[in-house]
C-alpha cells in the first residue's frame, strides 16, 4: 500500500514537474536579459550651455522644454521609433533614441510616460505624451552634441506609424 | 494512506490553469528576449549597391576612426574607398541632406559600418550589427 502510494505520488510529481519545467526555464531566460531600466542614465555633453533645460526648475515650477526643443501637443497619442535603434533614459529622464542607420545624430524625447527602453524596430511605440518635447542632436568634432533644427521628415516618422 | 500530496491537495485543473496563466503572462514579456530582438533588429536595406566586393579591413577601420568629424568627404573616401552600398538619402535636420554609405567589415561579417555625410562634409559613423 505504501509502495503504490509512493509510486503514484512520484508519478504525479513528475507530471507536475514536467508541466512546470518549461515555465521555470522561461523565467530563467527572462531574468537573464539585461534590464534597460537598470542601466545608468546617459549624460550627454551638450554643445549649447543654456541655463534652463528640460527637467530644471524655475521659481519652483518644472521646465518641460528648453531652447531648441520642438513642442508638440500629442494629447496622449503614441510616438514611434523612426528607425531601427535603441531607447535609453538620460539624466533628465528624457528618452534618447539612437540608430545605427543614422550615424552622428541622436533624438531626445522629453515628456513621455512609461517609455519603452531597449532595442526598438521602426514603427514600435516608444511611449505616449501629453506634450512631446523633441530635440535633434548632432555630434560635433569635439564630442559634444549640438541641438539642431529637426526636419519635418524626421518628426513625421516619429509621430506616425509607417 | 490514500491521500497523497498531488492527488488531492493540488487539483489537476489548478496546475494546468496556473501553468497557462503563467505562460500567458510570460509571453507578454517574451518579445524582450534576445532571440526575438535579434530577429527584429535588422538594419535598413541598401538602396543602391556601389561596389559589391567592398570590405573594410582592420587597417582601414583604424585609419577612419582617427579622422575627425567635419572633415571633407574626400579624406574619408581615400581611406575606405567606395562603399558596398548607399542607403536612402535622408533629411535629418533642416537645410542638409544626409547621404549614408555602408561597408561590411572584413573581419566580422555581421557588422557593418555606416558613414554619414552632409554635402561634402563627413559627419560621423556608427556600427550596425545585423
Amino acid at each position: 500500500m505504501w509502495a503504490t502510494d509512493l509510486t503514484r505520488g512520484r508519478g504525479r510529481f513528475h507530471h507536475v514537474l514536467s508541466a512546470i519545467a518549461p515555465i521555470v526555464v522561461l523565467l530563467g531566460l527572462v531574468s537573464c536579459q539585461s534590464n534597460p531600466k537598470t542601466e545608468p542614465p546617459l549624460q550627454l555633453n551638450l554643445h549649447q550651455k543654456w541655463q534652463l533645460q528640460p527637467g530644471d526648475q524655475v521659481a519652483g515650477y518644472p521646465v518641460l522644454g528648453g531652447l531648441g526643443d520642438i513642442s508638440i501637443s500629442l494629447n496622449r497619442q503614441a510616438v514611434y521609433a523612426p528607425f531601427t535603434g535603441r531607447t535609453q533614459l538620460d539624466n533628465r529622464n528624457c528618452v534618447i533614441f539612437s540608430s545605427p542607420d543614422v550615424p552622428a545624430y541622436l533624438f531626445r524625447l522629453c515628456g513621455l510616460e512609461n517609455p519603452r527602453l531597449g532595442s526598438v524596430s521602426p514603427g514600435d511605440r516608444i511611449g505616449r505624451a501629453d506634450t512631446l518635447q523633441f530635440a535633434a542632436l548632432r555630434k560635433q568634432p569635439n564630442g559634444t552634441w549640438a541641438i539642431v533644427e529637426p526636419s519635418r521628415q524626421i518628426l513625421e516618422r516619429t509621430l506616425k506609424q509607417p | 494512506m490514500k491521500t497523497s500530496l498531488f492527488t488531492h491537495s493540488v487539483p489537476k485543473f489548478l496546475v494546468a490553469g496556473g501553468s497557462v496563466a503563467l505562460a500567458v503572462g510570460l509571453m507578454t514579456d517574451l518579445y524582450g528576449l534576445p532571440s526575438f530582438r535579434f530577429r527584429k533588429n535588422v538594419g535598413e536595406a541598401c538602396q543602391q549597391v556601389v561596389r559589391a566586393e567592398a570590405k573594410l579591413s582592420r587597417d582601414q577601420l583604424a585609419k577612419l576612426l582617427v579622422i575627425p568629424e567635419g572633415q571633407n568627404q574626400k579624406a574619408v573616401r581615400q581611406v575606405v574607398q567606395d562603399p558596398y552600398c548607399k542607403l536612402s538619402s535622408l533629411q535629418v535636420r533642416v537645410g542638409a541632406t544626409a547621404q549614408r554609405e555602408a561597408y561590411p567589415l572584413d573581419f566580422d561579417a555581421n557588422t557593418w559600418l555606416v558613414v554619414l555625410y552632409e554635402g561634402e562634409q563627413y559627419v560621423g559613423y556608427r556600427f550596425n550589427t545585423r
